[in-house]
């Protein structure tokens, strides 16, 4: 008799093996919660949003260029003293700003964590959206198109050892450019040979603030160049996604070497003092035609 | 009375529900497999309704939206865009998105399905966490879509997707030709999407549009086939503003040529108005 409850409890405890596992399939109490709306925390700091967060855009940010690529950022600055964009061609190129500096949340970022995949969506400029694999992966060995967001493995770890995954760890290779850092356009090098790698992890005792520890390792600098960057979720239960649609709503044109307003009226405005019309000699060949 | 063995076997028993209260946080072995990435399976260029040609799509247009569209085809004829916004790399918007001109991916979570599309600027939200419409957010070309799951043969596996888009911004066309939907932007959009019983790499998205551009409500059948590869997907960066050689001034299509000067868009097109520099 006594057996007979014995088996039960056992066959009990046996079917509940069995409805445990397709549970399996994702056990996503493993990983950190990374769910939400996610923004830059301004560090109090003037100026753009830089590279790094702790100190001001431009020369404030004493990179460690070499001399080169420091008369790079010299000849951007100055540009944009005289009505220019300079390096930073998201403004009027309306290109992506890649990485590393789309992680410095120009606009709101979601993250997605599954087991194989982490994806991250940040809508400025251009949607943009990084998969992160962390499904154990090689770096893939056949020719891989070089993109702004570049490909990027990750792995997650448990650091205290207490069965949850508590820091992304991610490198970024396969990069293409232009790739500004910010704004003032703090320039990469031109033979994007960037590696980035960062270290994903929230405070302990405030899960709703996420670091993100990113080295730049490039060319265009002395030294890998490391930054401590801080986003806060927004405790809004259903925060609102904005769609940031830089291309059609630009009030910047590029023609030739020139960046022009669209003015009120949609005509062409200078945006500097003496800026030369644009050169219409197609349109006088037409007329000669 | 309970003897040890049977308390043993209970506290076990009780250790394992624990267990599966955390691991039931999300079960996706209750949703169905869309992982992967999905391209248009209907053959020839996107349009809405892939069993008509993109020149006759025969959309219960209103007069008024057909003499729209007759417009938009005959300035694309004198080498116009007519009314496809997307030359000057706006979004597509809804329901155009759902042609995928460019590879699919569907992330299925408990509280969000996300559509990635790197086309233009075409992904989509659509929440299932059971929320309502909301009030006083801004418009999107995507709009504002809800969902809900539903497991139609009681198997205990969600097997359809039903969602409704609202929320939406213009100016969107239906496709290329620049077949309108109505400036007001009223329109409301609903999906079934579920996986073909015969085939699980088909998706099959019965879409219907409610606009105040057509008569009656417009539904289509739409396909998409999941790529086989042994190899990992290549998930293709689609930037549409790097190179792209129109230019809008003054609500005129103008080229950028090779040298990245201004030319014209068609025969004995006008320069732009330089007023401002004068």
């Amino acid at each position: 008799m006594r057996f007979r409850t014995s088996i039960a409890m056992a066959t009990l405890a046996t079917a509940l093996f069995v409805s445990v596992a397709p549970l399996q399939a994702f056990d996503d109490a493993k990983y950190p919660d990374l769910s939400g709306q996610w923004t830059a925390v301004r560090l109090g700091v003037r100026g753009q949003p830089a590279f790094d967060p702790t100190k001001p855009w431009g020369l404030g940010q004493e990179a460690p260029l070499t001399p080169e690529y420091q008369k790079v950022l010299e000849a951007s600055l100055e540009d944009q003293k005289n009505g220019g964009q300079g390096n930073w061609r998201p403004g009027d190129a309306c290109l992506p700003p890649g990485m590393p500096a789309m992680m410095t949340l120009y606009q709101a970022m979601e993250m997605i964590v599954l087991p194989e995949t982490t994806y991250i969506r940040i809508d400025h400029t251009h949607e943009s959206f990084r998969r992160i694999y962390t499904d154990g992966r090689d770096w893939p060995k056949a020719e891989i198109e070089p993109t702004f967001v570049g490909y990027s493995i990750g792995k997650w770890i448990d650091e205290d050892g207490d069965g949850k995954y508590d820091v992304l760890e991610v490198e970024t290779r396969h990069l293409k450019g232009p790739r500004p850092l910010d704004p003032a356009g703090m320039p990469t090098h031109v033979d994007n040979k960037s590696i980035v790698k960062e270290r994903f992890y929230q405070q302990k005792d405030a899960p709703s603030r996420l670091f993100n520890e990113i080295t730049l390792i490039d060319n265009a600098f002395t030294r890998p160049w490391t930054v401590l960057k801080t986003y806060a979720r927004n405790p809004a239960k259903h925060p609102e996604w904005l769609e940031n649609v830089c291309a059609s709503e630009n009030v910047l044109v590029k023609i030739g070497k020139e960046t022009y307003f669209r003015g009120a009226d949609g005509n062409l405005m200078p945006t500097r003092k003496g800026q030369p019309e644009p050169d219409l000699r197609h349109f006088q060949q037409t007329a000669k035609e | 009375m309970l003897d040890r063995n049977s308390i043993g076997t209970i506290a076990l028993a009780v250790a394992l529900l624990a267990t599966m209260g955390v691991a039931q946080a999300f079960d996706d072995s209750k949703y169905p497999d869309w992982k992967g990435q999905w391209r248009r399976a209907d053959p020839g260029p996107p349009r809405y309704d892939p069993s008509e040609p993109l020149n006759a799509q025969q959309a219960p247009l209103t007069d008024e939206y057909k003499t729209v569209h007759a417009a938009s085809i005959a300035d694309q004829k004198a080498g116009g865009q007519g009314n496809d916004p997307t030359y000057t790399c706006a979004p597509p918007g809804m329901p155009r998105i759902m042609s995928i001109y460019d590879p699919m991916e569907i992330i299925i979570t408990p509280s969000i399905t996300h559509i990635m599309i790197q086309h233009i600027h075409d992904s989509r939200r659509i929440f299932t966490d059971g929320r309502d419409w909301p009030k006083g957010f801004e418009p999107t070309f995507a709009g504002y879509s809800i969902g809900k799951w539903i497991d139609t043969d009681g198997d205990g596996r969600y097997d359809v997707l039903e969602v409704e888009t609202r929320d939406l911004k213009g100016p969107r066309a239906y496709d290329g030709t620049g077949l309108p939907l109505h400036e007001d932007n009223q329109t409301v959009i609903k999906e079934r999407l579920y996986t073909d019983k015969a085939d699980p790499n088909i998706i099959i998205n019965e879409i219907t549009t409610i606009d105040n551009a057509l008569t009656r409500p417009w539904t289509a059948i739409k396909k998409y086939r999941r790529v086989a590869t042994k190899e990992e997907a290549v998930w293709p960066e689609s930037v549409c503003a790097e190179g792209n050689v129109h230019i809008e001034i003054a609500g005129q299509n103008y080229f950028l040529g090779a040298d990245g000067l201004l030319m014209p868009a068609r025969k004995n097109q006008s320069p732009p108005d330089l007023r401002h520099f004068k």
